[in-house]
């Protein structure tokens, strides 16, 4: 391996795959939906509504997308000016383009493994509460993680690099990192209970992702173009959002406090 | 090191002013002034982690300030020593080896241990290490690609009597091997007891420099502790 973005994942990676007490909350916080879901379920008003209880997990798998590399990405930007290890590592012969998206695969490693033990769990929940329901739904599912989720995680490992960049402290960061996590939540349950009509909003990264899961739950999934181009869309706005980590780490208050 | 006419300001406080010294190579010049008269924003410039707003730096004859090239040929210990406190030493060193692009890698890990007399740390985890333990730790980091050129700021902060001893003859055999170190400090003796040549910035600027005996001789004092203090103590008179 000489590439230096994949040097810096890996190590990314080999580093917080020994913080057990992070995974370990990380996991917690992953797994939360289907647990609060997996209880509701046994209340007799929506037990025998599979869509109901799909399109509240939908909700904590947008959320886990979030969460997923939020640890990782406090420590290995804002943790990293903390612990003053920022500096060695821009003394090496790596471009901040390299250095960014090194650190960017490592988030979004953890944080695609995040939706991954999420739709383990979703998936256990319906095995056990709706036998049949999630294997009914497979085929839209399947997109709406492929096309929806796993895009969102990489875009939200992205903004969640560009906002702890800018912090001194993985304190801050804890702080707008909270903030960055409470939009998708937000978003989320607003259209579980809001019908929003018109097809623009199925290319909107965060909106897209919640709608196309509600859309095929409903009974009326969006055509599969929706999905193709809000995958593109939200790939397409990762763009940015790791640029503004490049021009904020190469600012001088990075390395002069 | 060739630095020339280097100022840097962040926001109304201009921290370096028109800065110009040579290191030379096989030699320790010792970077010598009080806190916050620019020693290390100066050493971040000349490592390329901050961008100065005018002047020229030269390492090894090259001019392309803060480029990778530059960078290369540096070896450097700034401000703190910033470890991976999950992962060993090892792991530490090899990873800062790695993104110098080191063929021989392992190998180099390796030596470099040995020659920092770590080999019984070196697969032990960081963040159970001393202050000590973790200077050669970032020491070794600064120097496993075999850098022609070194910068070390302030590096005995925090260390015992035994560990600076062996940090001092570390840095002679490094001189000795033809290597250019750049110290800073604002500790007179270590600067006296370390340096071929010094340079006394007070202020941002290069108030006098050259070696112990001769910045005593010119400013008529008998210890260089007299001698620094009447240079601050003339440059911010004439502030």
């Amino acid at each position: 391996m000489t590439d230096p973005s994949l040097i810096i994942a890996r190590k990314e990676i080999v580093d917080h795959l020994r913080d057990g007490r992070s995974l370990m909350a990380g996991a917690l916080y992953t797994l939360m939906g289907p647990l609060i879901t997996m209880v509701v379920s046994f209340s007799g008003q929506v037990g025998g509504k599979p869509a109901f209880l799909l399109s509240l997990m939908s909700v904590f798998a947008l959320v886990s997308t979030f969460t997923g590399g939020m640890a990782v990405a406090m420590d290995i930007t804002a943790g990293e000016r903390e612990r003053r290890s920022l500096v060695p590592l821009l003394l090496t012969p790596i471009t901040t383009r390299q250095l960014v998206l090194g650190k960017w695969l490592a988030i979004c490693a953890f944080a695609l493994g995040a939706v991954a033990v999420n739709i383990a769990g979703v998936a256990a929940v319906m095995a056990l509460r709706a036998p049949g329901s999630f294997a009914a739904n497979g085929v839209p599912l399947a997109s709406w993680v492929l096309l929806g989720l796993a895009p969102l995680a990489c875009f939200a490992a992205a903004l969640l690099l560009l906002a702890s960049a800018a912090c001194r402290t993985t304190k801050e960061a804890t702080n707008w990192l909270t903030f960055v996590v409470f939009v998708p939540m937000l978003v989320g349950m607003f259209l579980v209970f809001y019908r929003v009509s018109g097809n623009g909003w199925l290319t909107l990264p965060v909106v897209g992702q919640q709608l196309i899961v509600l859309r095929a739950l409903g009974g009326a999934p969006a055509p599969l173009i929706y999905g193709v181009s809000l995958a593109l869309v939200t790939a397409a706005a990762t763009v940015p959002a790791l640029a503004g980590a490049a021009t904020v780490l190469n600012r001088d208050q990075v390395v002069a406090g | 090191m060739e630095v020339q006419e280097l100022r840097k300001r962040f926001g109304a406080v201009t921290a370096v002013d028109g800065l110009s010294f040579a290191a030379a190579d096989g030699q320790i010049t010792g970077l010598l002034g009080e806190n916050g008269a620019g020693k290390t924003t100066t050493l971040a410039m000349i490592g390329g982690v901050l961008k100065p707003d005018t002047g020229s730096i030269r390492i090894d004859g090259t001019d392309e300030q803060g480029s990778l090239n530059q960078r290369r040929r540096l070896g450097a210990l700034l401000d703190h020593t910033g470890l991976y406190t999950r992962l060993t030493a090892r792991e530490n060193i090899r990873y800062f080896g790695a993104l110098h692009g080191l063929r021989d890698l392992d190998e180099r890990v390796s030596r470099t241990l040995t020659l920092l007399g770590m080999d019984a740390l070196a697969d032990r985890r960081t963040g159970g290490f001393s202050q000590g333990e973790r200077m050669k730790v970032a020491l070794a980091r600064a120097v496993v690609h075999g850098p022609s050129n070194l910068m070390l700021d302030e590096p005995t902060n925090g260390l015992d009597i035994s560990s600076v001893r062996a940090l001092r003859e570390w840095l002679k055999d490094m001189r000795d091997r033809g290597i250019c170190i750049l110290f800073s400090s604002h500790v007179l003796e270590e600067v006296r007891a370390l340096c071929d040549r010094i340079v006394v910035l007070s202020k941002g600027r290069v108030v006098a420099h050259g070696t112990a005996d001769a910045i005593c001789r010119d400013t008529g004092c008998e210890s260089l502790e007299d001698a620094f203090v009447r240079l601050t103590a003339r440059e911010a008179l004439t502030q």
